[in-house]
């Protein structure tokens, strides 16, 4: 402890702070972080195969919709409600992302708002087509989400 | 009087005096060099605080080597479940080893089936509950969706209900 000259034995105002742990500690932690810091953040896009009885029973006075691919830049909607065609919409564009752009202004104002009435969609089916990439229907399947239209599930060709 | 340029100019041996003396001068301030910690110590808070905020407790999975995930705005958390992976080269995996190329596996998918059906073994004697038929699917953007959905039903077939698609997260 230091005692300045003139003042008695008075402690010192200033706080030392020990730097060399100070900085030993900021430097461990640094290396820690930038080895477990993740740069690419992975997600998941959940899809819910659902079986014949599990489909069925949740089908009850609900609204369901598939989106069939028709090219990559055309898709055909169809609204159902307990199994049957209500509404039938085709969402066009120049380009995919025209389609896209199209879907979501379809599925916001024709869709959910049915008839002009709010409704909400129980499950969606997506029927892929050959020459539509994978990355394009994440992509669609996306807007759903975005919709709030969450049980997603993809047409196999083993009927599910 | 012209000065003759040999009386003026300094010869060999005065050039190497000063140059040692420059040399001793330099090693004088070299002795004194300190580190400005000031600043070092503010640029490893901001790079602590920096790393902190992206500091990630969720699990993580191996993306496969030659698979392009496609880009999604809604991603949610990933789980731990077993990762089957479609290449853009046309080979499939299952936890990172190779079952086969993925137009023979989705025609005679027994070797698939075969090995789903001991994860679902191992997932019966290491836990109580029940099956939860989750697994990770990693697909490279550009291959075709229909390719996708094939596997799919592989999967579904195998009680592998809950697929979730690894997609990069674009926030």
């Amino acid at each position: 402890m230091r005692h300045k000259t003139g003042l008695g034995t008075k402690k010192e105002l200033d706080a030392q702070l020990n730097l060399t742990p100070f900085i030993d500690l900021l430097s461990t932690c640094v290396c820690f972080l930038l080895i477990t810091a993740v740069w690419i953040e992975i997600g998941t896009v959940e899809v819910k195969q659902s079986h014949g009885t599990e489909a069925a029973a949740e089908k009850k006075d609900s609204f369901d919709l598939d989106l069939v691919f028709q090219s990559p830049t055309q898709l055909r909607l169809n609204l159902k409600k307990n199994g049957k065609r209500v509404q039938k919409i085709d969402v066009k564009g120049e380009d995919f992302n025209g389609m896209l752009a199209s879907l979501q202004t379809n599925i916001a104002t024709k869709v959910l708002n049915f008839k002009n009435k709010p409704i909400e969609i129980a499950t969606a089916t997506v029927t892929p087509r050959s020459t539509v990439d994978y990355g394009n229907l994440i992509s669609t399947m996306d807007v759903l989400r975005k919709n709030q239209i969450i049980n997603i599930g993809i047409l196999t060709a083993r009927g599910n | 009087m012209i000065l003759n340029q040999s009386m003026v100019a300094a010869d060999a041996f005065e050039k190497h005096l000063i140059n040692r003396k420059r040399k001793k001068n330099w090693a004088v301030k070299a002795a004194g060099f300190t580190l400005m910690l000031t600043s070092m110590v503010d640029m490893f808070s901001m790079l602590v605080v920096f790393l902190l905020q992206t500091f990630s407790s969720s699990p993580e999975i191996l993306v496969t080597k030659g698979v392009e995930l496609p880009n999604s705005i809604t991603p949610s958390q990933v789980k731990e479940a077993p990762v089957i992976a479609l290449s853009r080269d046309g080979n499939l995996y299952l936890d990172q080893k190779l079952v086969g190329e993925t137009k023979v596996v989705s025609k005679k998918p027994d070797m698939l089936l075969k090995k789903l059906n001991i994860i679902k073994k191992e997932w019966a004697s290491s836990h109580t509950t029940p099956f939860t038929g989750e697994i990770n699917l990693q697909a490279d953007k550009e291959i075709k969706s229909t390719t996708v959905a094939l596997v799919m039903g592989i999967l579904t077939s195998s009680q592998f209900q809950s697929i979730e698609l690894a997609v990069v997260g674009q926030r």
